[in-house]
């Protein structure tokens, strides 16, 4: 009787079968693939010790790289934060032919693989790419630039932050709208004093998620990035030629690095929802 | 083939569902168990069903220890609620279930299972309604199929949970009667939830009044009416309506 | 008189933000995609055909599709299971099981190809002893397929979690009390509920396992002809300044997107409930 009582408290038994099967299957996997690689990266850098791991990570060059992917990732997300939101107004609230089009274009970043995206948007904004040309005269140099690195984070953080709105959006309902239009408030102000700060939770995680996302960005930003150390190498690309020159520590140091940016990153989005439910 | 019940306990987190749940039954009773929501009514079905399990007490039916067997042996037609019908099958495909998935050596053949879904469909007067889907149907015929499903695997013990709740007035007593018809006619030990008075004192043979969890009476409809046991079961009556003459369905009871 | 209701917006508005979403829409999304096929057609199509269906291009896309086949189905077998363990049971620890499960989506494709050489690679963990068994996992197949299935494990269990737990237990029971096995259950109840959703699911999990770059460009090597996924083989071509080839190459993929962007609106549009539960943020 005790070990099932204690087993009962653990989990509510059930009349449906399969929970032992299901539930150590999914341990079993879950572990093999993830859990126990991740640990692998966690444990690499100290082989060298902490002094080791710090001296790592401050030399010119890793500093440099990781300035530049989270520096490029905040200001890619930020005018996701400004773009995501009209975007997201304008298919949740408006009507108009090729309205749907517009909504499944929203996924392409999700869908395209990197690579793709990379090659087209390096070559489109080099200096004789279609847009790489107007933007050449007015003295702006993209490719090959950080402000490269930015505009390819920027596309793939795009449908992080509208599709984390329009639900939110599309469940609001019209009283508070309402409400400000009979108290005398233009539509502008109802949208900036009622309607944003209502869904700004949502706003927040979208572009938490653009960050996120765009901090470990890879293959859509090494080619138009110009990868020149200390000036357009993004950290990504750093583990990279440090695992090909065998520096597996050095790799392994960046790397753990950018899984704690996750974590935190996870943890602040956890915050924000709880923020969020509390608001209610 | 009596059912005894006895000293059953049910513990959700710490919330004591049931506490202490003692009965007995005799086979082929209609069974109400009757009481406010949160009284555990529900719980104690579904510790019968097989669908929960109690953290301690023992139940016995057919002479077996009720409790250590697995539902899907158990033999006990179960009616949720919210009829639970399979949304993808079709009426047929539903109230022939329970057979399909018998062992090989026990399952009938096709054209026998297809023989005894129309039988059913006949007896609950949903003819012709084989191949609908279970959103084409209005509730009370939903109902109907989910009582037609129950009984297809022949089972031992009938268990309802507040059947009728979700249908208006009219078909309410339309299906009252008509179960009850039933009833009389298969002699299948049934237990019945619903927090409605009068549907419990118009079915059943004996009545368990329930609140917090415990059995506050239990006796025929008339004992309880006539002698409230405790302050509790007099109030309960009180509160729907005036007390008034019982038309017992079915004919002839004793104590009528 | 203004025959505007109180929550439209002005019409000035309206045009406005209207031109500022479809302008950062095609200018940002749509330009790339149309890059790709001008490139590609640039010098004519018998060109860019060339370019596909060259030896080490049809490796790539062998490559690709062999990986796609072996770690999808996984995934999905995995999503299944995960999602039967945590919507139908109740059981301290649901929440910390569902958390792991999203981790790849949190982390950075290099990273999560870094993972992997530290543990098979030359100085890993288990590095010696696949030199010594003569397994190769890292610059080989099997590497490719496990960092896909890595970056991919979330896709079909973030789908069916939510969906099945929306779905409740309450067919599944009336099935178990009919006397169905678990298996019985499975298949003729809870299955056929969520099958668009695992359509759903695993649709997308392919789309990302076809296309996947960082982590499999971490493990692979880049050996021409052997361990270069289509991915892989575009960058080789483009860095080679093989333009023309390159973005060839990339068409595929970028059909691939669209083809994928397809299916996924119109399960999105007709099956809307059957797949309802996870957009929901």
């Amino acid at each position: 009787m005790t070990i099932a009582s204690l087993v009962n408290r653990w989990r509510n038994p059930s009349a449906l079968p399969g929970f032992g099967l299901s539930l150590g299957f999914t341990v079993f996997y879950l572990s093999a693939i993830v859990l126990i690689p991740l640990a692998a990266l966690v444990v690499r850098p100290w082989s060298i010790g902490f002094g080791g791991f710090w001296h790592v990570l401050t030399d010119h060059r890793v500093m440099a790289a990781l300035r530049l992917s989270f520096g490029g990732a905040a200001v890619a997300a930020a005018i996701n934060a400004v773009t995501g939101p009209i975007v997201a107004w304008v298919l949740v609230r408006y009507r108009f032919p090729g309205r749907r089009l517009l909504d499944a274009l929203v996924d392409l970043p999700f869908a395209l693989p990197t690579a793709v995206a990379g090659i087209a948007l390096s070559t489109l904004y080099a200096p004789q790419g279609w847009l790489g040309e107007i933007a050449g005269r007015f003295g702006v140099k993209v490719a090959y630039t950080p402000l490269g690195v930015i505009v390819a984070l920027t596309f793939i953080g795009l449908p992080f932050v509208v599709r984390t709105l329009q639900p939110v959006l599309a469940d609001l309902s019209l009283d508070a709208e309402e409400a400000a239009a009979t108290l005398g408030a233009s539509r502008l102000q109802t949208l900036w004093r009622v309607v944003l700060p209502t869904v700004l939770p949502s706003l927040i995680t979208g572009a938490t998620l653009a960050f996120a996302r765009a901090v470990g960005e890879y293959g859509s930003v090494i080619f138009i990035a110009g990868n020149l150390p200390g000036i357009s190498e993004i950290a990504p690309l750093l583990i990279v030629i440090k695992l090909e020159q065998y520096d597996y520590v050095g790799a392994a140091a960046i790397g753990v690095v950018m899984l704690a940016a996750s974590f935190v990153l996870i943890l602040a989005l956890n915050l924000v929802q709880n923020w969020a439910q509390s608001r209610r | 083939m009596s059912l005894v019940v006895d000293s059953i306990i049910k513990r959700f987190e710490r919330f004591p569902a049931l506490n202490g749940v003692s009965f007995t039954a005799p086979s082929g009773t209609f069974l109400a168990l009757l009481g406010p929501s949160g009284s555990g009514k529900t719980t104690l079905l579904r510790i019968l069903g097989g669908l929960e399990f109690p953290d301690g007490g023992t139940v016995r039916f057919a002479d077996l220890d009720w409790l250590a067997v697995p539902a899907r042996d158990r033999r006990a037609g179960f009616v949720f609620q919210q009829y639970a019908l399979f949304q993808h099958m079709t009426v047929s495909q539903n109230v022939g279930f329970g057979l399909s998935v018998r062992p090989r050596r026990q399952r009938p053949s096709r054209s026998e299972i297809a023989r005894r879904v129309e039988e059913l469909l006949a007896l609950v007067q949903l003819e012709g309604f084989g191949r609908r889907y279970p959103s084409q149907l209005s509730g009370g015929q939903r109902q109907r199929v989910a009582l037609a499903r129950a009984l297809a695997i022949e089972p031992r013990m009938l268990l309802l949970d507040e059947p009728f709740g979700a249908l208006d007035a009219k078909v309410r007593k339309e299906l009252r009667s008509w179960l009850r018809a039933l009833h009389e006619r298969m002699g299948i030990t049934t237990v019945f939830v619903t927090h409605d008075q009068d549907e419990a004192f118009a079915l059943a043979d004996l009545v368990a009044i329930m609140n917090a969890g415990k059995i506050e009476q239990f006796g025929t409809p008339d004992e309880v009416r006539r002698s409230p046991k405790t302050p509790f079961v007099a109030e309960f009556l009180e509160t729907e309506q005036p007390p008034k003459p019982i038309y017992r369905l079915g004919g002839t009871r004793p104590g009528g | 008189m203004r025959r505007r209701s109180a929550t439209q917006d002005h019409p000035l508005t309206r045009t406005l933000f209207s031109l500022i979403a479809i302008g950062v829409v095609a200018v940002f999304l749509v330009l790339p995609l149309a890059m790709v096929f001008s490139q590609a057609l640039a010098r004519g199509a018998g060109v860019a055909l060339k370019a596909v269906v060259e030896p080490d291009a049809l490796s790539a896309i062998r490559l690709t599709l062999l990986t796609a086949a072996v770690a999808v189905p996984l995934n999905a077998v995995f999503g299944i299971a995960a999602s039967w363990a945590i919507a139908k049971f109740d059981f301290k620890g649901r929440q910390l099981l569902t958390t792991f499960i999203d981790l790849p989506f949190s982390i950075s494709p290099v990273v999560s190809g870094l993972i992997y050489v530290l543990i098979f690679g030359l100085q890993g963990w288990l590095g010696p002893t696949m030199r010594e068994w003569d397994i190769k996992v890292i610059f080989a197949l099997p590497g490719i397929v496990l960092a896909t299935m890595f970056v991919t494990f979330p896709f079909v269990a973030r789908e069916l979690i939510p969906l099945m737990a929306d779905q409740g237990r309450g067919e599944e029971e009336a099935a178990v009390s009919l006397g169905a096995s678990g298996l019985q259950t499975f298949l003729r109840v809870t299955l056929p509920n969520i099958k668009w959703g695992l359509l759903y699911g695993v649709l997308l999990c392919n789309a990302r396992a076809m296309g996947e770059f960082g982590a499999v460009s971490v493990v692979s090597g880049h050996i021409r002809g052997l361990t270069n996924t289509m991915p892989l083989h575009v960058e080789v071509l483009y860095n080679d300044y093989q333009f023309v080839g390159a973005f060839a190459v990339a068409s595929l993929l970028a059909l691939l997107a669209i083809v994928t962007l397809v299916l996924k609106s119109l399960l999105e549009w007709r099956f809307a409930d059957e797949i309802a539960a996870t957009h929901r943020h």
